[in-house]
């Protein structure tokens, strides 16, 4: 791939603001000026799109993803255009997201109203990273049904259903009123079954409805959420995953004894950790990153911590993990064991929305899909203050008493170390805001903070920047190191306040990861976009990848060189932010590699030219 | 009697003496033993616990995964303490298969059923075979109705329990976790038929 093409995205849906489309026959070249970019026209569908060659629908086909929605209700972000149709739109997705409802469990909560103090969400607005604890234990609504408008205006539903058509979960409603629903969905799949194929999605005007067939256990998500096919795809496959963490895939064999058999009664009580899941979806990135992310701390912090965990991981533990919430503080292996982010997500979900593991330790059959998705491994759970919980795995089901006598024995060692109040302190004040992006890395020896954990004495600090964000108007990013299966998120800036403001900034960088990753296209290597909402740059190397937001009116050079600073910054820092030693790490980073990306995206003027490479997509 | 009989290789040694028995003093005597609470999901086994080790009660309590370890002293008259090593298993019936994990080496088994629910007796019944056939020889067995408090709901007649009980040389008692009733007079009952 020439290193001067900047990949973007395939979809003309997708891109915004590319007034002139050039088509040839593999490449489409188009030009982007920074002018026009922000015009209102731009946030039209421009006509020379529609006059892209077939072979580029093709591949818009399978992953249609309009933006109209989002174009058509937002304004220039930040500008009084925001207007009523955004709120509804906002209101309604949540109304499809968040509504708490009772379980199945039996201890139905009367929670059946919008839960949220802005009356806008019902999340709690602290969003992102706080949620999980608080959202409240939001169920389904059981007394809904398919004949519900309620249950019909949900903007995202998914199920999982036999092989022959009996309700196994729906996110809304009870499943056994949905009985007749599920039958239509698995006659449909076994429809296209029937003719050797394998029905992968249908589009029904606002509607994406996507099937994942997983022997005997069919996943269907229906969406109007406008994420990409390999989204949705995506998240079914954490479903399952998560399915199987908590029944192992040797639930097959009850269908083959029986096929009718009715596998709802072995998922009683879990309601719980299937919906945390689905509302991890819109503010956990590690949902679709494939990686997992750690609670900063001074480097001798989680050393100490480590070499607890790597003691009892020598001890014939499989795996020892501690984690405060859904952030990783150390982990460890025994010999060449390795953990799935993957299987750490769903660990985690699982256990944090299970509330009877805060009431003493336990001691739980679980099974780690990545890890070997056909046996149970035996898991001591014990939550050492509120947020920070250890997890110790064992192949043995005779291990409660080590595993607890292991427990005993880190405990002490942690508290002796300060490591949980070092952990408190890191939850509440640490973590990379964007505000603190070091300006001139000539200084930046003299500039940088040091200790991430003890960095932010002034919890409040963001709030002084209303409506700011970072320098050069960098309001979010993420970067990725591929190596370590490890991201960094920074804090979320004050432009960015709100859940609902952050759950769009996270779907816009699941788009942006798929359209990077695009089996067909891809992978690419940048991406520079821009929307009503904001500029987005992304930049992947073998080494790592970058998601940034800035604000909308940001100029392409300056985000360019302030993502150069982002990784910068990070790889100064990286010893507090990651986890090392978990991995084989390779060396860090070349130092020049910054000036890869001013040579990628090379200014020719105001006006930059990029390519859109179709690679493969012809022979699909 | 006693605790699970089977460490892992390592480290068995740090363990110290887990295994029940008594400690070494000669005249109080120090039992520790290992307890297991079996029974249908949404009967109250954790509730029970929590009364006992934590003297709350909590409406609202979530559904056991797994099991639950909790532990508890109890000091009788005659100066022994017993210390209960608890087992709160989950009613699931994902989880029914796992059950010899927590019951194996168990010295009593607490079943327990709802008295509002004649399906929640059954599968108590259910359990009190399994055990009968796979536990520990000599298991101290007991059936607790719990949830007394619901009386003008009972559809399990105290009769029929002690009945059931009786044939199966259970002791049987009824007890509320919500209003404390009974709670400590289980576990009391329970250190006295202890060997």
């Amino acid at each position: 791939m020439d290193p001067d093409d900047v990949v973007a995205d395939p979809n003309p849906h997708q891109s915004d603001s590319t007034p002139g489309a050039a088509p040839s026959q593999l490449a489409q070249m188009r030009s982007l000026t920074l002018e026009v970019s922000n015009d209102a026209a731009g946030a039209e569908q421009p006509a020379g799109n529609r006059s892209l060659p077939a072979d580029f629908y093709e591949t818009a086909d399978e992953i249609e993803v309009t933006e109209k929605g989002s174009r058509l209700a937002g304004g220039l972000a930040g500008s009084a255009s925001r207007g009523e149709p955004e709120d509804w739109r906002e209101r309604s997705e949540l109304d499809g997201e968040v509504l708490p409802s009772p379980s199945s469990s039996g201890y139905a909560g009367e929670r059946g109203s919008i839960g949220g103090s802005n009356g806008i969400e019902g999340e709690a607005d602290d969003g992102g990273p706080s949620l999980p604890d608080d959202w409240g234990r939001g169920k389904r609504h059981l007394d809904e049904d398919d004949a519900s408008i309620s249950w019909r205006n949900r903007k995202k539903h998914f199920f999982i259903l036999s092989h022959s058509g009996k309700p196994i979960y729906s996110r809304y409603g009870d499943e056994h009123k949905l009985a007749g629903f599920s039958a239509t969905l698995q006659a449909i799949i076994s429809f296209v079954e029937n003719g050797g194929d394998c029905i992968k999605f249908v589009r029904a005007g606002n509607h994406q409805v996507i099937f994942l067939v997983k022997g005997p256990i069919y996943l269907v998500c229906i969406s109007c959420t406008e994420e990409p096919y390999e989204a949705l795809k995506r998240q079914l496959e954490l479903i399952y995953s998560q399915l199987l963490l908590i029944l192992t895939k040797s639930v097959d064999r009850c269908f083959e004894k029986n096929p009718k058999f009715d596998m709802t009664p072995l998922l009683s009580g879990t309601d719980e950790v299937f919906s945390s899941l689905c509302h991890a979806f819109s503010w956990n990135p590690a949902t679709f990153l494939h990686a997992y992310t750690c609670l900063p701390l001074a480097y001798s912090t989680r050393q100490a911590a480590s070499a607890i965990l790597q003691d009892v991981a020598d001890s014939g533990v499989l795996f020892a993990l501690l984690m405060c919430k859904h952030k990783v503080v150390s982990l460890s292996g025994a010999q060449k064991a390795s953990l799935h982010p993957d299987d750490m997500l769903l660990l985690a979900n699982f256990v944090i929305s299970t509330e009877s593991f805060r009431t003493s330790e336990s001691f739980s059959p679980m099974c780690l899909p990545r890890y070997n998705p056909m046996v149970f491994l035996y898991v001591y759970i014990h939550f050492l203050d509120v947020d920070t919980y250890l997890m110790l795995l064992s192949t043995s089901s005779d291990s409660f008493y080590h595993l607890k006598d292991c427990r005993i024995h880190i405990e002490t060692v942690l508290v002796k170390s300060n490591v949980l109040s070092e952990v408190q302190r890191s939850l509440l004040h640490s973590g990379l805001h964007v505000e603190d992006l070091p300006v001139d890395f000539s200084l930046r020896s003299g500039s940088l903070p040091h200790h991430l954990a003890m960095e932010k004495a002034i919890p409040d600090i963001s709030s002084s920047h209303v409506g700011v964000g970072g320098p050069s108007g960098l309001w979010h990013f993420i970067y990725k190191s591929v190596n370590l299966d490890q991201y960094v998120s920074s804090e979320f800036s004050s432009p960015l306040s709100g859940s609902t403001r952050r759950k769009r900034l996270i779907r816009a960088y699941q788009k942006l990861y798929f359209s990077m990753h695009d089996k067909r296209t891809g992978p690419h290597k940048t991406q520079f976009r821009r929307d009503e909402d904001y500029v987005l740059l992304c930049w992947i190397t073998q080494d790592f990848e970058l998601y940034a937001a800035f604000d909308p009116l940001a100029e392409k050079a300056i985000a360019i060189k302030t993502c150069n600073r982002v990784c910068q910054w990070v790889r100064d820092v990286e010893n507090e932010i990651f986890l090392f030693g978990a991995a084989p790490f390779s060396c860090p980073y070349p130092f020049l590699r910054g000036a890869v990306l001013s040579d990628l995206l090379r200014m020719k003027g105001f006006v930059l030219h990029y390519h859109i490479l179709i690679s493969d997509h012809c022979t699909k | 009697m006693g605790c699970s009989s089977s460490f892992p290789d390592r480290n068995a040694g740090r363990l110290a003496s887990l295994n029940s028995e008594s400690s070494t003093a000669p005249e109080s005597k120090n039992l520790r033993v290992k307890l297991v609470l079996l029974g249908d999901s949404g009967v109250g086994k954790s509730c029970i616990v929590i009364r006992f080790v934590r003297g709350q009660f909590d409406p609202t309590s979530q559904v056991t995964v797994g099991a639950s370890f909790l532990s508890q002293t109890l000091a009788l008259q005659d100066s022994t303490t017993v210390k209960f090593e608890i087992w709160d298993t989950a009613g699931q019936e994902r989880y029914a298969s796992l059950a010899p994990l927590y019951y194996r080496g168990a010295a009593v088994a607490v079943v327990v059923y709802d008295i509002t629910s004649p399906d929640t007796f059954k599968k108590a019944q259910y359990w009190v075979k399994e055990l009968q056939k796979h536990a520990t020889p000599g298991i101290i067995m007991a059936l607790v109705g719990n949830k007394a408090d619901l009386h003008e709901n009972r559809a399990v007649s105290s009769e029929d329990a002690l009945e059931y009980a009786d044939n199966n040389g259970m002791f049987f008692i009824e007890t509320s976790a919500k209003t404390a009733d009974n709670i400590n007079n289980l576990f009391e009952e329970i250190a006295k038929r202890l060997p």
